[in-house]
């Protein structure tokens, strides 16, 4: 594996928690003339030529997104930073918050330079509270040393950053969910639009960025941003945090340019599959749809390439999966999960995945029937494109492809019922119970 | 849920017609509301639970899909939040499989957790979900009974039934006047946000999440306001239902009969639904004007009073001879109008003056508490129809001119006027006047202090107009529960007094033209049921 | 008609027959607020008094003022709140959902909605030691499921049960957001995957193994009193002025000149026998553009083009000529952009013929 830059994880282990460490690593030396010299539009057409795009599972370009936002509004212009990160397989914004704080306030103070923001607003899930202490005492350090608070090192900018922590709800992971949690609501995605960059938080322009994009931003100040660019794919610009897990030897989180080849992550990166032969990899978190082994082989890891494979590259998050494995009590435990996560909200999200939890459940226990896959693959087909977030999609995405390319995992568990071909009678309701 | 929701822009007379397709047909629609809106107007009707015209828009039934061409192809979109823009291109169930399966989908998701049990619900016959499931809906489940269902409950409220299945509350004491069955409810929340943006106070809220979300007040506070009942109105299924109404009558053997309150000068509309010669519930009947879906729990219960203490009849030439006797002796006869006297009624008083010259002297109004709006369906006027009596000349606060006064007149005739059980310490000077003849649909003090007291009909039970305090004139339509069909109107009794007697209430207000000039040009059968704004009432 | 009736009687009979069998759950659900043991019963809740004697304290009040600094609506600061209310009793009662209720200025069931939506919010009592065991994808790779039935029987409780000593309480929650590590556990607020010298530690590339959950488990007993306890905020910040007009806040809005103007960027010229044509990326909030063209060692003006505009054409120029773009935003005169020097256009492609 060839060398990579490392924009994100360059301090990891070095101990860059304290603002001593961090600074002698070189940061913090963008908070001086070369940020405080530029303007908002510079800074935002700066960001637009790195071809930063947003790193939470989108892939929203980053300038483009900060372009929306609407310049003299009257109103403050918020930046919340998502850091709820929650979807199955995703766990590299835990370990950029705990081990270099430092560098997410930084990316946040250019942010904030570039929207004209005066507070912003770490939303972090609750159970992270290692990260929270770890982003909070770097906070203390960086008001102490004057980057934060009033007059930033002797400019008119002032800028505040809060950290609000979550209380449990995977949803929140959805900007207008998480903008309804921060307000201090129930994590329920509006409607849209309006749009958050027009009137998210408190009604006010909102620009919700991934903890990996506001980190990224040091080093494409100190840098040039076409040689950022220059990293990534064509369409999308630089390295990407990763984070391997499941079967391979060495699960973790590693940096490594956009567009490098599935196997060579699973492989090189991560060690290689243990416990048995390669049988699926999802690319980009639980709410994917599945690669088996060949298309694993021939996969990149970019937005496009996995696009056209019918699956998505999401916060890049791999779940590798071996041969001893039977699919069916994988997509059970997505099923747990989504119908435990669901907002309540719609209609066909709120029953639908409770109900296909309810019949995952009975497959697993060996209580299946012909005709059950069928069944809910068309409910699936219910999910399409009707509700107001894509969390309904999350699972029935899923079960449409599980379904689909592992069909034979799922007859062996209905096989185990011996009353598996019995048909479906309907209840019916004698007329004399009302009586 | 808790969003910043907008309230739906509905379409008016004077909105501005805009060309979309609809299925490849261009049609000329409302443009500053939303599709759904639109598409009613047109007269193609979208299902939808949680839309309601008067609620902010929450959008999460996702019942009224349609398709919508835009720049990525055919997108499914919700009816209730799409504004209407010039040239869209919205396909409908009529020429879209995908749409027509997209709301089947959903209806089929309703229905996973929602119980069987219509035969024994109060809302059956009038449900959202029994109309949606008759029109998109498919007619044979395909679950199995394996899968069983997972009923929306508090857990402290459910249980275990005899098939083993976990059930939600069946009936949850919300407050003293609403019951909670917590199965039935389909999370549409739409009485949390009439409570939050309508009554202005949060008392309901959808607690948990994912399909364990169930409706509930805080723990130990009880759902108690005035307009607490609405919630049973807007409930689009059989979750919320009013104590008063439960088990009484299935709805659909109830006539109903489109009318205005009396109670307030708002003029709330209603729906008397009776049977059996008698009413058994009061809905309030759209008026996007005047009190757009709301109704107080005051005027909606009041008529749980109508038919009890009600005076009787008395034959017509006693009070004729009464009043032709002091008239001879050249007495003063005053008369007293009370509130809820409709402009007929009015238009017979008037007469009467008239036709008895200038001993008799016109008196009206009221000595109950006037307050102030409360921005729903409530005006705080307890005068029902003062601005008909400005409109009509007839006085609408003198009743303290007329206890003054009172040694002055040799008969008193109130209509419609409980001016002793208002007041009863200013009224008893009244009792110097030596003819009290009470014309009165109840039994009420006056009528007990009346030398001669004769029942009229109830304003729920008469032909007639009102005007309210935003100037609107507004039919009153009988409701046929008169516990007597000798009964008459005041109108007729007193007009047939001034010799000329109203053949009907379509009459009588021809003759309210004659003393009011911004009634002349109307004929009772044209107006419509959301009433005519009048121009230069206060003339 | 009588045999009707009597049929009809029997009917009736055999269905009361039916109900009145004892109710028992046959096969109870798969119900995911049971699997992971969410399902709040009814509890004993503390009385308003006791709830408001042990909130009502100055460390408390100062928290609160702090937090609701922090929010432009009061309301934004109800999870903090609630957490506040769950560091003091372990757990969110009633009368302190109403509490936070208060301090935030919403409604007491707008509260509850929200402390009933977020489950890391304690509705009854927990254990001593909550040990919250990942169940999703990446950790039932990894073998979660035997692993959570090995500490259920070693604890002889099931999942959303406490011991009957108080000490433990296992829970069964979503992503925990340390795939990497799993399967993975939270021994209250600490990911653990292993002791190490009287710490709890997850390190990269350790997991969790049952030898590791038993040094855990016997960390557990040890620490019964002396239990490492975290803020539940993660720590006060200081130095923070709070939001702008929020109570308690010294905070004054951005102001709007914080930034120096916005140059005009990527001034582009190409020249023909028309003249040098200028384009350029303007900011929305421009009010003022002037072109100006090196002469000698002068710059001249050659025109002020609208601040929409696209493009502007100097007819008198040529290959060679240096621009430069000066752009005004209000009252400020940003820098001069950069000097753009003309370069010969490129012949327009022929017309297919």
């Amino acid at each position: 594996m060839a060398e990579c830059v490392k924009v994100c994880t360059a301090n990891f282990g070095k101990g860059a928690q304290d603002i001593e460490v961090y600074k002698k690593l070189g940061g913090y030396a963008n908070i001086s003339e070369k940020l405080f010299n530029m303007s908002q539009f510079e800074l935002i057409d700066y960001v637009q030529r790195s071809n930063l795009r947003g790193r939470g599972g989108a892939g929203f370009p980053t300038g483009m997104k900060w372009s929306f936002v609407p310049r003299n509004s009257g109103k403050p212009v918020y930046i919340v930073v998502n850091a709820d990160e929650g979807e199955g397989g995703t766990f590299k914004d835990h370990f950029l918050m705990l081990e270099d704080p430092h560098r997410l306030i930084e990316g946040l103070i250019i942010a904030g330079w570039a929207l004209g923001s005066r507070a912003a607003y770490i939303y972090c899930r609750g159970e992270f509270l290692p990260c929270i202490e770890s982003i909070n005492k770097a906070l203390n350090q960086a008001y102490a040393a004057g980057y934060l608070g009033e007059n930033i090192m002797g400019t008119k900018f002032c800028f505040d950053i809060f950290v609000h922590r979550g209380a449990g709800a995977y949803i929140c992971g959805e900007e207008t969910a998480l903008i309804n949690s921060l307000e201090g609501q129930k994590g329920q995605p509006r409607l849209k639009p309006p749009f958050p960059a027009v009137s998210g938080a408190w009604k006010s322009p909102t620009c919700v960025n991934n903890v990996e994009t506001i980190m990224a931003l040091p080093w494409i100040l100190s840098h040039e941003p076409e040689e950022y660019a220059r990293m990534g794919t064509p369409r999308a610009g630089g390295t990407k945090v990763f984070c391997i897990s499941g079967d391979v030897k060495n699960p973790g989180v590693y940096e490594a340019p956009l567009g490098t080849p599935m196997m060579t992550m699973i492989n090189d990166y991560a060690g290689g599959v243990v416990g048995g032969k390669l049988k699926a990899v999802l690319p980009g978190g639980s709410s994917c749809a599945p690669l088996t082994a060949e298309e694993a082989a021939v996969a990149t890891m970019d937005y496009e390439c996995l696009a056209s494979m019918k699956t998505m590259f999401g916060s890049g998050a791999m779940i590798v999966i071996n041969d001893t494995h039977n699919m069916v009590d994988l997509l059970n435990c997505l099923g747990n999960f989504y119908s435990h996560e669901s907002c309540g909200q719609c209609t066909p999200c709120r029953e639908g995945t409770g109900l296909l939890h309810r019949m995952l459940n009975l497959i697993v226990a060996g209580k299946g029937h012909d005709g059950d896959v069928e069944l809910m693959q068309s409910l699936c087909g219910g999910f399409g494109g009707v509700t107001i977030c894509p969390l309904s999609i999350s699972l029935g995405g899923p079960v449409s492809s599980y379904t689909a390319k592992f069909r034979a995992d799922f007859d062996e568990y209905i096989a185990k019922n011996p009353d598996h071909a019995k048909p479906r009678v309907q209840e019916t309701y004698r007329p004399g119970i009302f009586w | 849920m808790s969003n910043y929701y907008n309230m739906p822009k509905l379409p008016t007379e004077n909105s501005p017609k805009v060309e979309i397709f609809v299925d490849d047909k261009p049609v000329m629609v409302p443009g500053d509301t939303n599709l759904l809106e639109a598409l009613k107007a047109v007269g193609i009707e979208t299902p939808h639970v949680c839309y309601h015209p008067f609620l902010p828009v929450s959008g999460n039934c996702r019942q009224c899909l349609v398709e919508q061409e835009g720049p990525r192809g055919r997108m499914l979109v919700i009816a209730c939040y799409t504004p209407v823009a010039p040239g869209m291109k919205i396909y409908t169930p009529a020429s879209s499989a995908r749409v027509k399966n997209a709301r089947r989908a959903t209806q089929e998701f309703m229905l996973v957790n929602h119980p069987l049990d219509c035969p024994i619900c109060d809302k059956a016959g009038e449900c959202t979900l029994q109309e949606n499931y008759m029109e998109a809906g498919q007619n044979e489940s395909r679950m199995r009974p394996e899968y069983g269902k997972n009923y929306h409950g508090n857990p402290a409220h459910q249980f275990i039934d005899a098939k083993g299945q976990l059930r939600g509350g069946k009936h949850v004491d919300l407050g003293p006047r609403v019951l909670l069955d917590e199965e039935r409810c389909v999370q549409c929340d739409r009485c949390v946000r009439f409570m939050r943006s309508i009554a202005g106070s949060e008392q309901l809220q959808l607690a948990g999440r994912a399909d364990h979300t169930y409706i509930t007040t805080f723990p130990g506070e009880k759902l108690d306001h005035e307009y607490d009942l609405c919630v049973t109105d807007v409930c689009p299924v059989g979750a919320m239902t009013a104590k008063y109404f439960r088990f009484q009558k299935r709805v659909w053997l109830l006539s109903h009969t489109p009318t205005v309150s009396m109670d307030d000068s708002l003029g709330a509309n209603i729906w008397l639904d009776h049977a059996d010669g008698r009413i058994y519930r009061v809905m309030p009947r759209c008026n996007p004007e005047v009190n757009r879906s709301w109704l107080s729990n005051t005027s909606r219960l009041a008529f749980q009073n109508f038919g009890k203490n009600r005076l009787p009849f008395m034959g017509f030439h006693v009070i004729q001879n009464l009043v032709s006797g002091v008239k001879a002796e050249g007495g003063k006869i005053a008369l007293a109008a009370g509130g809820t006297c409709t402009i007929e009624d009015l238009a017979a008083l008037r007469m009467l003056k008239d036709s008895l010259g200038d001993s008799a002297e016109l008196f009206g109004g009221t000595f109950k508490k006037v307050g102030s709006p409360d921005g729903i369906a409530m005006s705080g006027d307890p005068m029902a129809n003062r601005a008909g009596f400005k409109l009509m000349g007839v006085p609408e606060n003198n009743l303290a001119d007329l206890t003054k006064r009172a040694g002055e007149f040799k008969l008193l005739l109130t209509v419609n006027l409980d001016i002793f059980g208002e007041d009863a310490s200013q009224a008893s000077a009244l009792e110097k006047i030596q003819n009290r003849v009470v014309l009165s649909a109840f039994n009420d003090e006056t009528a007990a202090h009346g030398t001669l007291s004769c029942g009229v009909r109830h304003w729920s039970e008469v032909q007639g107009t009102m005007v309210n305090s935003l100037n609107i004139l507004q039919k009153l339509n009988a409701c046929p529960v008169c516990p007597d069909e000798k009964i008459r109107p005041a109108y007729e009794i007193l007009s047939e007094l001034a010799g000329c007697m109203f053949e009907s209430a379509a009459d009588a207000f021809k003759h309210a033209g004659k003393y009011a000039a911004a009634l002349s040009g109307l004929s009772y059968d044209t107006i419509k049921s959301t009433g005519k704004l009048l121009e230069g009432g206060e003339a | 008609m009588r045999e009707h009736i009597q049929g009809a009687v029997q009917f009736v009979s055999n269905n009361r027959l039916k109900f009145d069998r004892p109710a028992q759950p046959i096969e109870a659900l798969p119900d995911p607020g049971q699997t992971f043991g969410y399902v709040n019963k009814a509890v004993p809740q503390p009385s308003p008094k006791e709830v408001l004697a042990k909130l009502d304290t100055p460390e408390i009040k100062e928290r609160c003022a702090d937090l609701l600094s922090r929010y432009p609506v009061g309301q934004g600061a109800l999870l903090e709140v609630l957490w506040l209310v769950q560091g003091v009793f372990g757990w969110v009662p009633t009368e302190g959902i109403r509490w936070a209720a208060n301090v935030c200025g919403c409604a007491p069931a707008h509260a509850l909605g929200v402390a009933t939506f977020y489950t890391m919010y304690n509705h009854a009592p927990k254990g001593k030691f909550l040990l919250q065991f990942c169940r999703n994808i990446s950790c039932t790779i990894k073998g979660a499921p035997s692993l959570i039935a090995y500490v259920e029987k070693a604890l002889n409780i099931k999942t959303g049960e406490t011991t009957p000593d108080g000490l433990f309480t296992i829970l069964q929650v979503e992503c925990l957001g340390s795939c990497g590590n799993g399967p993975m556990m939270l021994v209250n607020d600490d990911f653990a995957t292993d002791v190490e010298g009287d710490q709890l530690v997850m390190k990269p590339g350790t997991t969790l193994t049952t030898d590791s959950i038993d040094r855990i488990l016997k960390w557990c007993y040890a620490h019964e009193d002396n239990m490492p306890k975290h803020d539940v905020l993660g720590g006060i910040v200081k130095g923070h002025s709070g939001h702008p007009g929020a109570p308690g806040a010294k905070a004054k809005p951005q102001v709007a000149d914080y930034a120096p103007p916005s140059p005009v960027l990527n001034v582009k010229a190409e020249a023909d026998d028309a003249g040098a044509t200028l384009t350029w990326k303007g900011a929305p909030e421009f009010t003022k553009l002037v072109v100006e063209k090196k002469n000698g060692s002068k710059w001249a003006a050659v025109g002020e083009p609208g601040v929409k505009d696209k493009s502007f054409l100097d007819a008198n120029g040529k290959v060679g000529d240096v621009y430069r773009m000066i752009a005004t935003s209000g009252e400020r005169t940003a820098k001069p952009s950069k000097e753009a020097t003309a370069t010969q256009k490129p012949a327009p492609a022929e017309e297919a013929k």
